[in-house]
């Protein structure tokens, strides 16, 4: 499938640097996800208090998301989001059965459970930034940018959203890694699944 | 590419009936089915009321000819029984004459079974055949099986409240696109602790009948049903000659971007959708003569979906009235119940009344049909709101 469509921007979060572009926004000392998200929200001037309720992968896709779509200067209302990862929601589901494993001690959490599922981060984004768009999460062994590819061409050719942000996002174990990109009409890079392959591995 | 997407059958079960024309006959005679619970232990069985189906598990087994030793949960039972009408309602002696799908949509699936045996699974293998029936693709698999449709395109919904809406409106797709000829599309839930507990949490369960669109509601009743619908492309209908019940005219499906669970206050999502769904259909809201309201007389979605109804039809709205009052929420098959609704109501030009309403909202001035009303009607318009934010309308007409 040929493209007439672009990387408009991207975005990686990873190893406790934030970075637009390639170029580094933020780069804190080694820490945990928690310690290091706290610190990113704050430095990247992310006012929104729901931030601190959600779970690690939502924080994640979150940030990520906001630092695109806040620096886009031509923002669409009819963005699609097109979200993927390996662990799904594992991250939160195993913090969910630690609350129920224990009969003595049983006691679930709405608000972990809300999390157990990997698109709620869509709805986390979707929900800031009034996104009513299409929207899909997928599992992947491996970053997949032909999938991702074909799925935002389609999205955009049949005219069912006008930008298409796309990318990984993954908590698992400790380890998070967060790729987010934008496809639109315009920008310097080409749309192709070599361009969005280099991207993911800057 | 078919332009139309015929109806042709329609099966349902609910707690006013076990078949299309019980379920006619309570809607006219304004019979609800909503009564205190009686198949399920549940510690909030005075505290809630529900819309129970009367059959019981193994009355269905004879009834459908099961072997003893199957792993039907209810969900897969019900959609069964409702699914077999709705193909022997189109008169179709041979299924696979023409490539038929299946789209079912549930929210519960086997939840039913796996609440009642899940501790008792590691000691007891006799029932460890449930765990199999435990998912939501498995009711669906049975009811492809039943219907001899199991090598076709079979696939499962579930989006909340809006699942067979969204059923529904992928099958007119696959019909309108051609990727198949004939579709059985609508839904299945039966009653569980799992969705009593859960609603019950949210506080929005009411200890007495539900009220529509009332000021003073209290939330919403369970009931357990399942309805499906044949749709067919202009090609079979008219290879076989089939009687037409009505069309899929329009549909649409909405994100409310606003809450994981509740609706925007001003009904967002559901603004949406339904311009959306009249888009689809090449209508204007003064095009619409009736609509089946999702009214699950919830503080919320009353409220919500009100206003979304002003927004879209303002000083057009036509009669409308919430039909849950008879049934109960059924949650993942409740857009094919008022699908199946909607369709009598074209056929017998006639608008079923909002049943228990006395006081009107202080929010806004609209206000249910609250008598059985005759009126011809061409077009209905249906909705289905779903936690999440999932809204979807569909639009049903008497001509093509």
């Amino acid at each position: 499938m040929s493209s007439n469509h672009y990387i408009q921007a991207f975005v990686h979060i990873k190893n406790e640097t934030v970075s637009l572009h390639g170029n580094t926004l933020l780069a804190a000392p080694k820490t945990d996800f928690s310690t290091f998200s706290k610190t990113a929200y704050k430095e990247l001037g992310t006012k929104y208090p729901k931030f601190f309720k959600m779970d690690r992968l939502s924080k994640l896709a979150f940030l990520a998301a906001d630092v695109l779509l806040k620096n886009d200067k031509d923002p669409q209302e009819n963005t699609a989001i097109v979200l993927s990862n390996r662990a799904s929601s594992l991250d939160t589901d195993m913090k969910h059965q630690n609350t129920i494993a224990d009969a003595a001690n049983y006691y679930p959490s709405p608000a972990v459970f809300v999390y157990t599922l990997p698109n709620i981060c869509i709805g986390e984004i979707s929900i800031k930034h009034k996104l009513f768009s299409e929207n899909s999460f997928f599992i992947f062994d491996r970053f997949n940018a032909n999938y991702l590819f074909d799925y935002a061409e389609s999205l955009l050719k049949t005219k069912k959203a006008s930008k298409v942000l796309c990318g990984w996002v993954e908590v698992d174990a400790g380890n998070y890694e967060a790729f987010l990109y934008l496809v639109s009409d315009t920008g310097a890079i080409k749309h192709t699944i070599k361009e969005i392959t280099r991207l993911y591995k800057l | 590419m078919s332009k139309g997407v015929a109806i042709t059958g329609m099966g349902i079960i609910s707690a006013i009936g076990n078949n299309v024309a019980e379920n006619y006959d309570a809607l006219i005679q304004e019979k609800k089915g909503i009564s205190r619970i009686s198949k399920i232990d549940t510690i909030h069985k005075d505290a809630i009321m529900v819309g129970e189906i009367d059959t019981t598990n193994e009355q269905f087994f004879k009834q459908l000819n099961l072997p003893e030793d199957n792993n039907y949960g209810r969900s897969a039972l019900l959609g069964v029984a409702a699914a077999k009408e709705a193909v022997a309602h189109a008169n179709i002696k041979d299924i696979v004459k023409y490539s038929t799908g299946l789209i079912s949509a549930t929210s519960v699936g086997g939840m039913d079974m796996t609440e009642q045996y899940y501790y008792k699974y590691l000691e007891d293998e006799s029932l460890q055949k449930y765990i199999e029936g435990h998912h939501a693709g498995d009711s669906t698999q049975k009811i492809a099986q039943e219907l001899g449709i199991e090598k076709s395109l079979v696939t499962t919904i579930s989006t909340a409240c809006s699942s067979a809406a969204n059923a529904i409106l992928m099958g007119a797709r696959l019909i309108k696109s051609g990727k198949l000829d004939r579709v059985v599309v609508g839904g299945t839930d039966c009653l569980s602790k799992f969705t009593i507990n859960g609603f019950k949490t949210l506080m929005i369960l009411s200890d007495t009948y539900n009220t529509p669109f009332d000021e003073n509601r209290k939330g919403l009743n369970l009931g357990e049903a399942a309805a499906y619908l044949v749709l067919e492309s202009d090609a079979v209908v008219k290879a076989e000659n089939k009687k037409v019940l009505a069309y899929v005219k329009g549909y649409g499906n909405a994100n409310d971007a606003f809450h994981q669970t509740a609706s925007s206050e001003n009904g967002d999502g559901a603004t949406l959708a339904m311009e959306k769904a009249l888009k689809v259909a090449g209508m204007e809201p003064r095009d619409i003569d009736y609509v089946n309201a999702h009214g699950t007389a919830t503080g919320n979605n009353d409220l919500s979906e009100g206003r979304a109804l002003i927004r879209v039809f303002g000083e057009d709205l036509p009669e409308f009235s919430s039909t849950k009052a008879y049934t109960g929420h059924t949650l993942a098959a409740a857009g094919a119940i008022e699908a199946v609704y909607s369709v009598l109501a074209l056929q017998h030009n006639i608008i079923f009344p909002n049943l228990n309403f006395n006081s009107q909202m202080k929010e806004f001035h609209i206000t249910p049909q609250t008598q059985l009303k005759q009126k011809e009607l061409h077009t209905v318009l249906s909705n289905s709101l779903g936690f999440g934010g999932n809204c979807s309308t569909l639009i049903f007409s008497k001509e093509a």
